[in-house]
């Protein structure tokens, strides 16, 4: 590539990275984050309009394979919320998650993927805001990062 | 060029490895060159990086599944050699076993799988013919023996690696499991029949050469320089010094392998993946050196064992010291055969090969570097092995047995090439009547 | 009848062959049941011989390691052409093996440490004469064309490859197993609270106790039960070599998975503990996991 080329590459990459809207799947745990996002919605609290939620159990129950699937299928980031350490109802399955989390950042940053596009939080059902704050941080940081590159490709 | 006819046999066949032939003719017929193109490569010195140096011999062997214990030796010294880690005696017993195991059943699939056919089919026979599988219909005595010395041989080294292919055991430090007395009554057993199997090889191989006495002694008869492994002038395969001789016969280097990056240069030809090792010094293509059998016979001064030396005794006696008739392997690797099956019995009559003091539990990764060298079947392997303090490797260098002796194939393809070509010599060499007609 | 069978070898370490082999004496029982069209390592066919066979001709194509050099695909896409039941012998061909786990890097970046930059190189340069040239990634051969039998395994151990023969000479169906390496394991098992994660050479193993217990990285519980468990038998972990069980998408995820459950574990501890998770937990089937499929886009579009 030409200098002028690639400045023009670049600069198209720019103008597509302004009108990239990220996709992002939420998996919420039921008993937490799930009623929270639903009071964020019920209280009209301002949200981001891009992310699909997922209600399960207990997010022990999120088998890594399905935030790596969700990533697969053209995700632009996968956000995991659930019970604060000690309010699980299953006891410990957020702690599991907890532990599943540190081990799938580290793998995706080996394999060359930004371990930003996952991301765990807590948020309890009367925290409507904090979840509601923690979508908006979320696609703000996979603005940055741009598309996921598999749909990048499509 | 269009004046030339281009002969490419594709594969080469009864090899383990991907490897195709260029023969390029001149409209004169005179041979233009002669190419090993060694088709493929996948990268195993970049891919040991980020890796915990203790999982790397059981990464390694997947280098080749025909001669794994060898890696898998080789990579587990490195690393010890990087972490300044000194086995206990009876786990270096095991794992000298170990080799020999593997040493006894990869020449004999050698021999008999790979070489034989040729002799025992004839070369001009018919590919449907020509191969272990037409051997075992027609001569079912040779073929049910040739399987029972090599099942001898990988059922040893799954005993003591775990698996035959792609052996688990070795581990920094020692050995992760040691070896039972059953097994070792078991195998003492066997080894006794075994050492009739072993004599009646030697026998064949000994008439396959007397029969194609014309094709060992004028067909592909190239000098090179020869590089292998001996202990106080003894020819071994675990632990030992490196030797290089010249083509004249003259031991030039005699070195730690520890050391080998002073007299090994990889030449990296336009058409292979598989490099061309070479004595450094001497530069290439002059410093063009071999490997494997015949090579650790021509710079070892002696066998290890008394059986095996006598054959040697024989060898040199009709054929002489260096020997250079690329077709005189055969009967290097049988002479090593007998070598490997009496080390095994050795071995397996100390009584620190039932020891449990096999590993040690203190083991400490360091920052370092480690270089792991062995004699696998098919010449000198070295694992050179960089860590960080974590004991996580960082660089890699790997100088696979075979690499050595690509050049060496080359030139004695090309020799080869202008026999037949050229001067037509294969019709006018004697040949027996094929044992398998 | 004899049936008319192929083994073929893409980039590999030859080892499944081997195991083949390894049946020995019971070689003899199988070989008179084959006519034998192609098999490099043994016979003298080439490619020319397999190439000028009518298409669905052979009626068992065996095909070991996967496709790093066109000429492997090339092979690969013949053998299907020929082959009436195509089957992925090995975990090479199955999941891409050892040597997927390339796919971390780019293949300028492996070009040049094996062929520029290799401390023994005296005059570096790549490779380009009558030689194939490289795919950029590994994938599993059953990305690249339909197969109809997986039969894994680094290399599958010889039983392995005679029970699915033997299968395929009856006409029989040849199924994976739903079972995992500690289904198959004598160890004794307890209750899992890892507390610790040792590395191999630490320490010294309890030989009746199961290692996972004992806080050594043994992976039979996420792996598929073909093997009679080799490694831990004795007394060295298993590293996943045959694969997960059928169904289990991506062996690492699962992995993951149940780490999650039994380690105790504080998340700097785990990280610590794991600075190579992708070497750990896709030993052979790197190129299969979801994340090597991932960064397969990324470097395609890149190029
Ligand atoms: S699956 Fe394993 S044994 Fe088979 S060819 Fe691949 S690396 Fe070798
Ligand atoms: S984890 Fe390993 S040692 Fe434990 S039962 Fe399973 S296979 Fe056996
Ligand atoms: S125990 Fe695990 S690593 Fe060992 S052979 Fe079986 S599947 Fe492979
Ligand atoms: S119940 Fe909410 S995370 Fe377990």
């Amino acid at each position: 590539m030409t200098a002028t080329t690639q400045r023009a590459a670049s600069r198209t990459k720019a103008k597509e990275r302004a009108r990239f809207e990220p996709r992002i799947v939420a998996f919420c745990c039921n008993w937490c984050s799930y009623a929270g996002a639903d009071l964020a919605g019920t209280s009209r609290m301002q949200m981001p309009p891009n992310i699909r939620i997922i209600r399960v159990n207990c997010t022990g129950r999120i088998d890594p394979s399905f935030i790596l699937d969700a990533l697969y299928e053209g995700a632009d980031g996968v956000l995991v919320s659930g019970c604060h350490p000690g309010d699980c109802h299953y006891t410990s399955g957020n702690l599991r998650m907890r532990s599943r989390y540190v081990l799938l950042k580290r793998l995706l940053e080996q394999a060359g993927i930004e371990p930003e596009r996952v991301h765990l939080q807590w948020a309890s059902a009367a925290e409507g805001d904090v979840f509601a704050q923690g979508v908006t941080d979320m696609v703000e940081r996979i603005r940055r990062l741009g598309p996921n590159p598999v749909r990048r490709r499509r | 060029m269009t004046d030339e006819r281009v002969i490419r046999v594709e594969p080469v066949t009864r090899l383990e490895g991907h490897g195709e032939l260029t023969i390029r003719l001149g409209t004169d017929g005179k041979v233009r060159a002669v190419q090993f193109n060694v088709s493929s490569t996948r990268f195993f010195e970049k891919f040991l990086e980020g890796r915990y140096a203790e999982e790397a011999p059981r990464i390694a062997p997947r280098i080749c599944g025909i001669c794994p214990e060898p890696h898998h030796l080789a990579s587990v010294k490195a690393v010890e050699a990087a972490w300044g880690v000194h086995p206990p005696a009876p786990a270096v017993k095991l794992r000298r076993l170990l080799i020999n195991a593997k040493q006894y059943s990869s020449h004999a699939l050698h021999f008999f799988a790979l070489a034989a056919p040729d002799f025992l089919a004839g070369p001009l026979g018919e590919p449907a013919k020509r191969n272990v599988v037409a051997i075992i219909k027609a001569l079912p005595d040779v073929g049910k023996m040739a399987l029972q010395v090599m099942q001898f041989g990988q059922e040893l080294a799954a005993a003591v690696g775990g698996k035959a292919i792609h052996p688990v055991t070795a581990v920094p430090g020692g050995m992760m499991n040691p070896f039972s007395e059953e097994k070792r009554d078991e195998f003492l057993k066997r080894a006794e029949q075994a050492m009739e199997w072993t004599e009646r090889t030697l026998d064949l191989a000994k008439k396959v050469v007397e029969d194609y006495w014309d094709v060992v002694t004028k067909f592909a008869v190239v000098p090179t320089y020869y590089l292998g492994m001996h202990n106080k002038g003894a020819l071994e395969i675990y632990d030992g010094k490196l030797r290089v001789m010249s083509p004249e016969g003259e031991v030039v280097e005699d070195f730690n392998p520890k050391d080998y990056r002073k007299y090994y240069g990889e030449y990296v030809p336009d058409h292979s993946y598989a490099t061309h090792i070479y004595y450094r010094p001497v530069g290439y293509p002059e410093g063009i050196w071999r490997a494997n059998s015949l090579a650790r016979i021509n710079v070892a001064d002696r066998m290890a064992t008394p059986r095996a030396q006598e054959a040697l005794e024989e060898m040199r006696e009709r054929l002489g010291r260096p020997i250079h008739a690329t077709f005189a392997y055969h009967w290097a690797r049988v002479i090593e055969l007998v070598q490997a099956l009496e080390e095994i019995t050795v071995l397996l009559e100390d009584p620190d090969i039932v020891s449990t003091d096999v590993k040690l539990s203190d083991v400490e990764p360091r920052r370092g570097e480690g270089v792991g060298c062995v004699e696998a079947p098919r010449g000198t392997l070295v694992h050179n092995y960089w860590t960080d303090e974590r004991g996580i490797i960082t660089k890699a260098n790997l100088v696979v047995a075979t690499n050595n002796n690509i050049a060496g194939i080359e030139k004695s393809l090309l020799q080869a090439a202008r026999q037949v070509f050229e001067e037509h010599a294969h019709e006018s060499f004697s040949l027996p009547r094929p044992m398998i007609p | 009848m004899t049936k008319r069978a192929a083994f073929a070898q893409l980039s590999s370490c030859w080892g499944c062959d081997q195991s083949l082999v390894d049946l020995h004496l019971k070689l003899l029982d199988v070989l008179p049941e084959l006519e034998i069209v192609y098999w490099p390592a043994v016979v003298d066919y080439k490619l020319k011989d397999l190439e000028n066979l009518p298409d669905r001709s052979i009626h068992f194509g065996f095909v070991e390691g996967s496709c790093r050099t066109r000429e492997d695909e090339h092979l690969l896409r013949t053998m299907r052409a020929k082959s009436k039941v195509l089957v992925a012998w090995g975990s090479c061909s199955c999941y891409g093996g050892v040597q997927g786990l390339a796919n971390q890097w780019t293949l300028k970046e492996l070009l040049e440490r094996k062929f520029l930059k290799a401390e023994t190189i005296t005059d570096g340069r790549i490779p380009d004469e009558n030689v194939p040239g490289f795919k950029e990634d590994i994938r599993p051969n059953p990305d690249v064309v339909p197969f109809d039998v997986l039969l894994p395994g680094c290399p599958p151990t010889s039983d392995n490859t005679a029970e699915a023969l033997s299968a395929l000479l009856a006409g029989q169906p040849f199924d994976l197993p739903e079972k995992t390496v500690c289904d198959q394991c004598p160890k004794v098992r307890e209750e899992k609270h890892i507390k610790v994660v040792h590395r191999t050479h630490e320490g010294k193993v309890d030989p009746e106790r199961c290692l996972l217990d004992q806080g050594y990285l043994c992976l039979g519980f996420a792996t598929i039960g073909m093997c009679g468990a080799q490694c831990p038998s004795v007394n060295t972990p298993c590293k996943g070599c045959f694969g997960p069980p059928p169904g289990i998408k991506d062996h690492g995820a699962k992995i993951i998975s149940a780490l999650g459950a039994i380690a105790e574990m504080s998340p700097e501890e785990l990280k610590e503990a794991f600075p190579d998770p992708l070497g750990s937990f896709y030993f052979t089937d790197y190129a299969a996991s979801y994340l090597s499929r991932l960064v397969g886009h990324t470097k395609e579009e890149e190029q």
